[in-house]
């Protein structure tokens, strides 16, 4: 990869974080949330990502992006008001932008139609005609191109070839510079002012001179009265200022373009004309601008226009007039598209920290092969030898914990892709649907959250498209016309829940029933529990639509979904209440390399029961051990009952269980809250493994979740609690749960 | 006796404080930069060569830039520095 190409990867990594800081800061416009601050950082988005097509040369990008950083302009400026229809407006635009950049990248097409009529749209906001100060964009400059009228809009329409509406600017400067006669059309003088930071970060005055003088012939006048002495000089601080009278047919725009990537770094004012109107310009506004603002505020407006009116005599706006030229391009400092001081952020290729993390997994397993031969040996546990293994196994985990957190990433890069899902989904099927998330910033590890992207937006398109109601059949159900679907992230019982619920009608049981029985899924008489019936639609050919819509229906059926996740060893369930809406719960282990687990035997063979599962262990007293039908028999603990299941049976090793008193018995947990008692001949004691998929190098067994390799090199089948706890229920050997909490889901 | 000192081809941020320790090693006698290597020329570094010419001037020393490449002309004229660096003291200069 070439560096430029390179460059280029990175700045695609930006647009995806400046995006979602984009969408992130529209979504709290549009919930009436978005202060000035926010409104800025929209606008620094929207523009670094136009700064860096413009360099790449991304000509669609570019302009989509310059229509939209005009508007953007013109809201934090307070020209056009910053309302909740306009945060409507803007996140469709940025979803336009998104398919821009994603295009820009080589993935997908941009849909130029939308985005024309898009571009119109955002031209139609910034249009002072339609706003009733019309003379306050006058102060909107910096990119502002003409803010096009009707005349224009009428004209440019597609004049582009490409689909934009995009009126340049130098339209506007030189009619303007036609009317006064007093300004040379195309004499500009930019005054750079270089910080020690601009040769820090390896750039370079003389580059920038250079590229000033692409753009026309340039006369650069340096200042070097604020440098020290030779002796007194550091020489990597920026001392020398210089003012450059440039000529030049392009507009102000493509000046600071120049100055792009030195943004903040480098103090810029760009005057039109020669320097000594540039220098009245420049001391007006000084005299207004004390604090160190970026943007001369709104409310500078008048100075503005006041200063310049002698000059070029401005009327505000006229339709008539051909472009409605705003003011000269104000003079302004560029300090504000700063991104941020750089927070220093190392990008690893993760096939490293993949690397790493075989590694330790390897290490931990040695580690432990070693601690058992010690033991073998017969070594005392003080003595400097075990004390010694004892610290490195300390290490080891200190170790495993921290490779495992370089590799742990908040659930948010998948969460943030949803917003834009829920309002296309919702768009498509005639819904009103508002997007609520929670516990984005969850954090699980990399090789997860890669294969969360699917389920969940399966399950999104699923709650809008089957889950909610249209908005009348709300109103008529007294509910609020805009539905609800809520997305949320936590850690529960050592896993990941990633819920999805929507506060629809709730899933039709009897039409459920009534369809599977149909496609002969299952047998016509058999009763089955509610929860049972809303599990339905995992099965295999299952589906409600009647008519295969758009959107949910295109033959991937939910139990696609559940087979994928399954196959990371994770497990979905649903639970629905009519006319409340549906649940739809996944569950994943929080990584997929380690497992803190109990190890105990069952009928001679080793299994590990995740130590997260296990509430407690305990020897049962005959009398808390209660038959219950045929063959279960359940377990008082504290006042409730818990259906008590052998293992070893459960899983096949065994065709009679032991009385529970004979063994041990491990309560444990699952994820949906529902308590069992699990039933082992005897604990060996905790420790931690390394899972290895028992899908990847066998195939997936019932039961059992993964395996792993014990100190003495020995396989161990760790145990899936959940499913056991199912596989008994289903067999019908344990008695069904007696505790709403055990179907539990809420 | 002039002293002399060669100009690196790259002068950039890093070839700055070399610079400065180089020239201020030489203070107080004439001396002649040879600048006919130089491929890049970057603001620090001119700033160096900005300060030295004005030391050397308050010495009464003379300070001469020979033989400059072409690029170090150029980017000097860029910078608007030609005045300071290239009037008088070039020697052998190419235009």
């Amino acid at each position: 990869m070439d560096e430029l190409e390179a460059i280029k990867v990175t700045f695609f990594q930006e647009c995806e974080e400046l995006l979602a800081d984009l969408e992130g800061g529209l979504l709290a416009m549009e919930e009436g949330a978005g202060d000035l601050e926010t409104v800025n950082a929209v606008f620094r988005a929207v523009h670094s990502i136009k700064g860096g097509a413009g360099a790449f040369g991304l000509e669609p990008l570019v302009r989509f992006a310059h229509v939209f950083e005009t508007l953007l302009d013109a809201v934090r400026s307070g020209a056009v008001p910053n309302t909740v229809e306009l945060a409507a407006v803007l996140l469709r635009a940025s979803d336009i932008l998104a398919d821009h950049v994603s295009a820009a990248r080589g993935l997908g097409d941009v849909d130029m139609g939308a985005s024309a009529a898009m571009a119109a749209e955002l031209e139609t906001w910034t249009d002072p005609n339609a706003s009733p100060a019309a003379a306050a964009p006058v102060a909107v400059e910096d990119a502002a191109p003409a803010p096009a009228p009707v005349v224009d809009a009428d004209d440019a329409i597609d004049d582009d070839g490409l689909g934009f509406v995009f009126v340049p600017q130098t339209i506007s400067v030189e009619a303007q510079a036609a009317d006064t006669d007093l300004i040379p059309a195309n004499v500009w003088t930019v005054s750079i002012r270089p910080k020690s930071d601009l040769y820090r970060k390896a750039n370079e005055t003389a580059l920038l001179l250079r590229e000033l003088n692409r753009l026309g012939p340039i006369t650069a006048t340096l200042d070097d009265s604020a440098m020290p002495p030779l002796e007194e000089l550091d020489p990597e601080a920026a001392y020398v200022t210089w003012s450059v009278r440039l000529e030049t047919e392009d507009d102000e725009t493509a000046i600071r373009e120049v100055f792009e990537f030195v943004d903040g770094d480098c103090e810029l004012e760009i005057t039109r004309g020669e320097a000594p109107i540039a220098a009245v310009l420049t001391s007006l506004l000084t005299v207004a601008e004390a604090p160190a603002i970026v943007e001369p505020p709104a409310e500078l407006a008048p100075v503005e226009i006041a200063a310049l009116a002698p000059v070029a005599e401005i009327t505000p706006v006229a339709p008539a007039a051909k472009p409605a030229a705003p003011a000269a391009p104000t003079p302004k400092a560029t300090q504000v598209e700063v991104p941020g001081p750089g927070q220093s952020v190392i990008r690893v290729d993760p096939e490293r920290i993949d690397r790493l993390i075989d590694l330790v997994g390897e290490l931990v397993i040695n580690q432990a092969m070693l601690a058992q031969r010690v033991g073998e040996y017969g070594i005392a546990p003080s003595s400097n030898l075990a004390m010694g293994l004892d610290e490195l196994e300390q290490l080891t985990r200190e170790i495993q914990d921290s490779v495992m957190a370089i590799r742990a990433q908040p659930v948010k890069s998948v969460f943030q892709r949803m917003p834009r899902l829920v309002r296309e989904v919702a768009n498509m099927t005639g819904k009103q649907a508002r997007l609520v998330m929670d516990g984005e910033n969850t954090e699980v590890d990399k090789t997860v959250i890669e294969r969360l992207s699917d389920p969940i937006t399966h399950m999104l398109r699923n709650a809008i498209d089957h889950g909610l109601e249209n908005p009348e059949e709300r109103k008529a159900a007294g509910k609020n016309p805009e539905g609800v679907v809520r997305l949320a992230a936590l850690h529960r019982s050592g896993r990941i829940v990633i819920e999805v619920s929507d506060d629809g009608k709730g899933i039709n049981r009897e039409r459920v029933l009534s369809i599977a029985v149909k496609k002969g899924l299952i047998a016509p008489d058999l009763q089955l529990t509610d929860e049972e019936i809303d599990n339905l639609i995992f099965l295999p050919g299952f589906s409600t639509a009647d008519k295969i819509s758009d959107v949910s229906g295109r033959g991937v059926g939910m139990d696609v979904v559940k087979r994928s996740v399954q196959a990371l060893g994770g497990r979905i369930s649903i639970t629905s209440r009519p006319g409340q809406g549906s649940t739809f719960t996944l569950s994943l282990p929080l990584t997929l390399a380690v497992l803190d687990g109990m190890v105990v035997d069952v009928a001679g063979e080793t299994l590990v029961v995740p130590l997260a599962a296990i509430v407690e262990s305990l020897r049962p007293k005959p009398e808390e051990v209660r038959p219950l039908g045929p063959v279960g028999s359940v377990l008082a603990v504290r006042d409730s009952f818990v259906p008590l299941i052998d293992v070893g049976r459960t899983l096949g090793y065994r065709d009679t269980s032991p009385h529970p008193c004979e063994g041990v018995v491990l309560l444990v947990e699952g994820e949906d809250g529902s308590r069992a008692a699990l039933v082992a001949d005897a604990i060996h004691g905790q420790r931690q493994v390394v899972i290895k998929s028992l899908e990847q190098n066998y195939q997936q067994v019932e039961g059992v979740a993964a395996a792993t390799i014990l100190g003495d090199g020995r396989v161990a089948l760790i145990l899936d609690v959940d499913a056991t706890i199912n596989l008994r229920r289903r067999e019908g050997g344990a008695p069904r749960p007696t505790e709403p909490t055990l179907i539990a889901a809420e | 006796m002039a002293a002399a000192i060669a100009l690196p081809e790259t002068l950039d941020l890093k070839a700055a404080a070399p610079l400065k320790a180089a020239l201020l090693e030489r203070r107080g006698a004439a001396i002649t930069v040879e600048a006919d290597q130089v491929r890049r020329l970057g603001g620090l570094c001119l700033q160096v060569l900005l300060a030295a010419r004005k030391a050397w001037d308050l010495d009464g020393q003379s300070f001469s830039i020979k033989g400059p490449s072409e690029a170090f002309v150029e980017t000097t004229r860029l910078f608007g520095a030609e005045g300071a660096l290239l009037s008088a003291a070039i020697q052998g200069a190419e235009s």
